[in-house]
C-alpha cells in the first residue's frame, strides 16, 4: 500500500493505493495529483483565470464557453440544486462574501436580504451543445466550492484506474472516495469526525467501511465564530443567509464524490428530519448528528457502520 | 586447574539435579510473562514512532517521537515552530492568518496541517497497527 499528500485546490490531498510496484503507484498517484491541479485551475473562485471567475466576470452579459469538466461539474451542481429544493445553492456566493469567519464579521440583515435576491441555481443557463455557461443576472456568483472536493476525488479515481490501480482510496480533505479493497480483502475504514472535539486532535465519533463508494462531511465546525455564545458558521441557508441550525454535521454516503459532497451540504441545510427524507429519496445513506448530538444513520448502513466506544 | 573445573561441574549438576517442578513452572511462567509484555505495550500504547515533516509536498525531516526537541521551519508567513515533547508533538508557533495549527495543540497520532505556509507534519507516521482497526482516512 503506497500512500502520498500533497496541498492542492488549497487543501490536503492524500492518495492511497495498493499496488505491487511503487514505482507504478508513485507513477499512478502523481498523475491524479496532476488531474486535481488541472481541475481545480478551471473552478477556482479565488483565481481571476479560472473558468468560474470568467463566467462571474460575465454575468448577466454574456455566455462563456468552458471545458467539459466545468460543464460536467456545473451541471451536476445544478441538478443537487435542484433534487434538494435549493437547500444547496451554487449561486450563493453573493451572500457567503458578506460573512468572514475568520474576522467574526457578521452582516447586517438589510446587506442580507439584497444579496439574496441574487441566489437562484435556476439563473445558470447551460448550453451543451455550445459548451457555454451563463448567469442571468448581474453580479450573480457562481462558487462550486460546496462540490468540487468531492468532483476531484472522482476525477482522480478515474485517473487512478486508467493507469491500471485496481484499489485505492483518494481524500481531498474530508471528501473521499474508495474503490477495490484494502491490502488484508477488507473494506476501506473511514472515521468521521467528532463535531464537538473533546481532545484537541482528530477525535473520531464513528467509523464506516466503504468500497467502491464516497462519503463526505459537512460540519458546522470548520469555519465559524461566537457572538454571545451563539455560533456563527459558514454553512449558508439560501433562504435565509444565515447558517443552518439544525446539525453539527452531516456525512453523505454516495456512489460518486460529487454527490456525496453536494448533497451533505443540502441535507445539513434540511435538517435532520426533511435531510432523511431527501436522503431516502436518493437511494443514498447518511449519519447525521443533530444540534443535540444524537447520531441518525440510515438503515443502509447497518453492519457497516459503528459508533466509537464512550459516545 | 583442571581440578576446579570438575568441581565447578560437579557443582552445576548438583544445581541441575535440584531444580523442581516447580522451579521450571515457575522460570516458563516468567518467560512468557515477559515475552507476553512485549507484545501488551506494543498494543496498549499504539503510538506513533516518528514525526515527519512535510514542507511544499515534500519530505523535509524525520525526528524520532522520543526525543524532545523544537524545530523552526521558515515559510511564507515566517518561521514556524514545531515542538516535540513526551511522546507528542506541536505547533508552538506561527504566524499565518488564522493559527489553526496551533490552535490544534498537542497531537501523538495525527497530521497537523498549516495550509497558509504549506506545512505538514505528521506524527506517528512510521508506526501503525496491524489490527485492521486502523483508519485508512478521516471525513469532516
Amino acid at each position: 500500500m503506497y500512500k502520498k499528500s500533497r496541498m492542492l485546490m488549497d487543501t490536503f490531498v492524500t492518495i492511497t493505493v495498493v499496488s505491487g510496484s511503487a514505482d507504478e503507484a508513485d507513477e499512478a498517484i502523481e498523475k491524479a495529483f496532476s488531474a486535481i491541479e488541472r481541475f481545480g485551475a478551471l473552478i477556482n473562485f479565488f483565481s481571476d483565470k479560472s473558468e468560474v471567475a470568467e463566467i462571474n466576470r460575465k454575468a448577466g452579459m454574456s455566455e462563456v464557453r468552458v471545458s467539459p469538466a466545468t460543464i460536467d461539474i456545473v451541471e451536476r451542481a445544478v441538478y443537487v440544486a435542484a433534487k434538494s429544493g435549493g437547500a444547496f445553492d451554487p449561486t450563493i456566493g453573493p451572500v457567503t462574501k458578506l460573512w468572514d469567519f475568520t474576522k467574526k464579521k457578521k452582516p447586517s440583515g438589510v446587506r442580507i436580504r439584497n444579496n439574496l435576491r441574487l441566489v437562484n441555481y435556476q439563473n445558470i443557463i447551460i448550453n451543451r451543445d455550445k459548451q457555454t455557461v451563463f448567469l442571468k443576472e448581474k453580479d450573480m456568483l457562481l462558487d462550486l466550492g460546496g462540490i468540487a472536493k468531492g468532483y476531484a476525488a472522482d476525477l482522480a479515481v478515474i485517473n487512478l484506474q486508467q493507469n491500471g490501480i485496481k484499489s485505492g482510496l483518494v481524500a481531498v480533505a474530508g471528501d473521499i472516495r474508495g474503490f477495490g479493497s484494502r491490502p488484508d480483502g477488507g473494506e476501506w475504514k473511514i472515521g468521521v469526525k467528532n463535531p464537538r472535539q473533546r481532545n484537541g486532535s482528530d477525535e473520531i465519533i464513528a467509523r464506516i467501511s466503504l468500497s467502491n463508494k464516497a462519503v463526505s462531511t459537512s460540519g458546522d465546525y470548520e469555519r465559524y465564530f461566537f457572538i454571545n455564545g451563539r455560533r456563527f458558521h459558514h454553512l449558508l441557508d439560501p433562504k435565509t443567509g444565515y447558517p443552518a441550525e439544525c446539525c453539527r454535521s452531516v456525512s453523505m454516503i454516495a456512489d460518486e464524490g460529487v454527490f456525496a459532497d453536494g448533497f451533505s451540504t443540502a441535507v445539513f441545510i434540511l435538517g435532520p428530519k426533511k435531510g432523511l427524507e431527501l436522503v431516502q429519496a436518493l437511494g443514498m445513506d447518511a449519519i447525521i448528528i443533530d444540534n443535540n448530538g444524537k447520531i441518525h444513520a440510515t438503515p443502509g448502513l447497518e453492519g457497516r457502520f459503528e459508533i466509537e466506544e464512550n459516545h | 586447574m583442571r581440578r576446579r573445573v570438575l568441581k565447578e561441574d560437579l557443582r552445576l549438576k548438583k544445581i541441575i539435579k535440584n531444580i523442581t517442578l516447580a522451579d521450571w513452572t515457575l522460570f516458563l511462567v516468567l518467560l512468557v510473562v515477559s515475552v507476553a509484555g512485549i507484545f501488551i505495550t506494543k498494543e496498549a500504547l499504539p503510538r506513533g514512532t516518528d514525526v515527519t515533516i512535510e514542507i511544499n509536498g515534500e519530505p523535509a525531516y524525520t525526528f524520532p517521537l522520543n526525543v524532545d526537541r523544537t524545530i523552526p521551519v521558515s515559510g511564507p508567513y515566517g518561521d514556524t515552530l514545531i515542538e516535540i515533547k513526551s511522546g507528542r508533538a506541536r505547533i508552538r508557533e506561527a504566524h499565518c492568518p488564522n493559527r489553526v495549527c496551533v490552535k490544534q495543540g498537542w497531537v501523538s497520532k495525527g497530521v497537523i496541517i498549516c495550509l497558509p505556509n504549506k506545512i505538514l507534519v505528521f506524527v506517528g507516521s512510521g508506526g501503525g497497527d496491524k489490527s485492521g482497526k486502523e483508519i485508512d482516512a478521516v471525513t469532516g
